[in-house]
């Protein structure tokens, strides 16, 4: 009984001192990782052995090591050739655009960190110090922002240390190691450290995580090259319906571009250890040469990506009754359009081609497979969810130029782009709630014309 | 050691009642109401608060009396009472007249908020010409504004993700959906929560009466990613309402040229 006092004040002050501890903002402190190898690289053979032997895989990775940094310092290894250019992919691209794609607008980004940042702006300009809270999202401007903290005591803090704050904050953008960080905040748990779409949430995920180390992306306006800077942006500003990607908009715009970057980091890093695992395959040897050259090579892809835009001149057309209909037309001939194949006579991905029949286990199974390997299914395109947009541009994209990585072919040459707005035309009119039934009247009507369309598939 | 505990459990109302007095300074208190009812919902959660709050102090006060009173160094024998049924019926008979009166306190505004028959006739938007329809999805939002027919569930939808766009001072309806699980659109700043069904379509409205930028957030469990479902709900003047939809729709009917998208 007597005991009890001093026991508690004793807990007491324990939780206290262990509570003080915490508070000193001191995290523990990370050892340096490394990216893995993709385990194509490091597969084994049928005799136990890796493909690529030890010594090779080594190599290989410590030459990406050299070219792309890790994931707490991550840098591009400069070229010769840049120095003349002036052009630095590990500079933070702010105010200055990137001569590899030069989409970045500073003012609309200042604009927008103006939006982003109101909060603090707001408390900065009140005084209000202790309010001006930096989440760990940027960890260069909370270390920025410290830092300014340090060099002004309280008491010296005028105009001039308003400005200069408000400053970092507007002009905020990310480099290389602050967006790994935020991709290792936000991105990692599902397309893993190296963007191989294999972090701990992918298995959970339908359609699974892309994995960007093909180079490979869908949603994109350059056909089947590499994205534009634009539309990486696109997807994580908008996000993919239907699947598990959402928008990332609550971040600013120089956030998401910090992340663009360094999504084409991973994705390039992906690219060059792809093609020195099929040089090592090929030649049983690797060398210095060969890694730099495979560099080069992967950047002027990437570089290139702004020239590879495939746009559309003139206004876009409004639908109208004629155009569906010759659209569905399209959409039903065998020889021209032939998306019924796949897509169903309906537009419910139910097409006969996208099935086969599994011999074994007597199901019907999707017929095709993606790049990366998983199964996929044509669209349904009654639901009214595109995943690379739902925006008449964005469709005509998708069936002019088929989708990168996947079955959907590119529209046969014989199609004018006349031709392509039409079935633009008739897919939206599938997805319209208010006109289902007549739509579905109409191909139950037109039911005749598909089994025609279809023997004459097998001709 | 009575002296001890009787001061120890002084300072439970004490302190509680204290954090609430401080609450607002802190800013653990309401974000600012900017909805045409948020006052009448702060305003039930105030009487619930102080009917809470007065039974908390007085049965505090009692605990930390009857710990002073009745202590083990108190002379005497204990004496063993059992039952008093005047006094059941009294702890019975109280709580149950607050609850009623809680319960019809509550329903006018409940009405005003919740129920289709009263939503805002004659506006612009009503229940059958909603402003947008919002879909939530894992893991975030979609608008998606009617065409220039008016109408939602046509070609010439006009679709944005993450943010809401809507003018200020108007009674704004729109029509809530979910397209897998259950999800629940909630503004702190409007004082308004409603759960999004798979399969319901649901009318909901308010009106804002203040500009500003804020947060749209999933207030139900909705998976693994509900922590990122957020979306943002901007208040605007109604002209600059007209310039956002026609960037939009310029945006969306564009040969994707000009925005380089």
């Amino acid at each position: 009984m007597s005991l009890r006092l001093p026991l508690c004040a004793v807990f007491g002050l324990a939780l206290w001192v262990s509570a003080c501890q915490l508070d000193k903002d001191q995290k523990p402190a990370r050892g340096v990782v490394h990216y893995s190898l993709s385990s194509a690289t490091t597969a084994l053979g049928d005799d136990g052995e890796p493909v690529i032997s030890a010594s090779a895989q080594a190599g290989i990775a410590g030459s990406l090591e050299m070219l792309f940094g890790t994931p707490q310092a991550p840098s591009y290894q400069l070229l010769p050739e840049w120095k003349d250019e002036g052009f630095n992919p590990n500079w933070p691209q702010f105010a200055k655009g990137d001569n590899g794609s030069g989409e970045v607008d500073p003012a609309a980004l200042r604009a927008d960190n103006q939006i982003y940042w109101r909060r603090q702006l707001a408390a900065i300009d009140a005084g209000l110090w202790e309010r001006v809270f930096v989440q760990d999202f940027a960890p260069d401007l909370v270390t920025q922002w410290k830092q300014l903290c340090a060099e002004t005591p309280v008491e010296a803090r005028n105009d001039e240390f308003k400005k200069a704050a408000r400053e970092a904050f507007e002009n905020h953008y990310p480099d290389l190691a602050a967006s790994s960080e935020l991709y290792r905040q936000q991105c990692l748990h599902c397309h893993g450290p190296e963007g191989g779409g294999n972090g701990p949430t992918a298995p959970f995920l339908n359609p699974r995580p892309r994995d960007y180390r093909h180079g490979t992306f869908k949603f994109t306006a350059v056909g089947k090259a590499q994205p534009r800077r634009a539309d990486l942006y696109r997807i994580l500003d908008e996000g993919v319906t239907g699947t598990s990607m959402p928008s990332f908009r609550r971040f600013s715009q120089a956030q998401l571009h910090g992340l663009v970057d360094y999504v084409r980091l991973l994705s390039m890093r992906g690219m060059v250890e792809r093609s020195l695992v099929a040089t090592y395959t090929e030649e049983e040897t690797l060398t210095a040469g060969d890694t730099i050259d495979a560099y080069a090579e992967v950047w002027e892809k990437w570089q290139k990506a702004d020239s590879k835009v495939l746009n559309f001149d003139g206004a876009v057309p409004a639908p109208t009754a004629e155009s569906i209909a010759h659209g569905r037309t399209l959409f039903m001939d065998a020889k021209t359009g032939n998306c019924f194949s796949c897509h169903g006579p309906e537009g419910r991905g139910d097409g006969t081609s996208a099935f086969v029949l599994n011999p074994e286990t007597h199901k019907v199974v999707p017929a095709y497979k993606d790049d990366w390997g998983n199964e996929i299914l044509p669209r349904n395109l009654r639901l009214g969810v595109f995943r690379g947009g739902r925006r008449p541009i964005d469709i005509y994209r998708r069936i002019k130029y088929g989708i990168a990585g996947g079955p959907m072919p590119e529209a046969a040459s014989s199609l004018s782009s006349d031709d392509i707005w039409h079935l633009v035309h008739y897919v939206g009119s599938l997805s319209e709630r208010t006109q289902h039934k007549a739509a579905a009247a109409h191909a139950d009507h037109a039911a005749g014309a598909h089994s025609d369309g279809a023997s004459g598939e097998k001709h | 050691m009575r002296y001890f505990f009787t001061l120890m459990l002084l300072l439970v109302p004490i302190l509680g009642v204290w954090t609430f007095v401080e609450a607002d300074r802190w800013q653990l208190w309401f974000p600012q109401n900017v909805s045409s009812f948020g006052g009448e919902i702060d305003g039930l959660f105030n009487l619930i608060l102080y009917m809470v709050g007065f039974t908390f102090i007085v049965t505090e006060l009692a605990l930390a009396w009857f710990v002073f009173k009745f202590s083990a160094n108190r002379p005497g024998k204990a004496v063993f009472t059992h039952g008093s049924h005047k006094l059941e019926m009294i702890w019975t008979a109280i709580p149950a007249v607050a609850l009623l009166f809680i319960a019809f306190s509550q329903m006018e505004t409940w009405a005003k908020v919740k129920f289709e028959s009263n939503f805002p006739k004659g506006g612009k938007y009503t229940k059958e010409r909603p402003i947008a329809e919002l879909w939530a999805s894992q893991f975030d939002w979609r608008v998606c504004y009617p065409g220039d027919d008016g109408a939602i569930g046509t070609a010439d939808d006009l679709e944005r993700s993450y943010e809401f766009v809507v003018p200020v001072n108007t009674d704004i309806v729109f029509h809530l959906r979910s397209r897998d699980v259950i999800h629940s659109f909630f503004v702190p700043e409007f004082r308004l929560k409603q759960d999004a069904l798979p399969g319901h379509t649901i009318p909901v409205w308010f009106r804002a009466e203040k500009e500003g930028i804020y947060d749209l957030v999933c207030a139900e469990l909705c998976g693994w990613g509900h922590y990122k479902m957020s979306g943002r709900m901007t208040v605007v003047s109604q002209a600059e309402f007209d310039k956002r939809m026609a960037d939009i729709k310029a945006e969306w009917f564009s040969n994707g040229k000009e925005q380089g998208q």
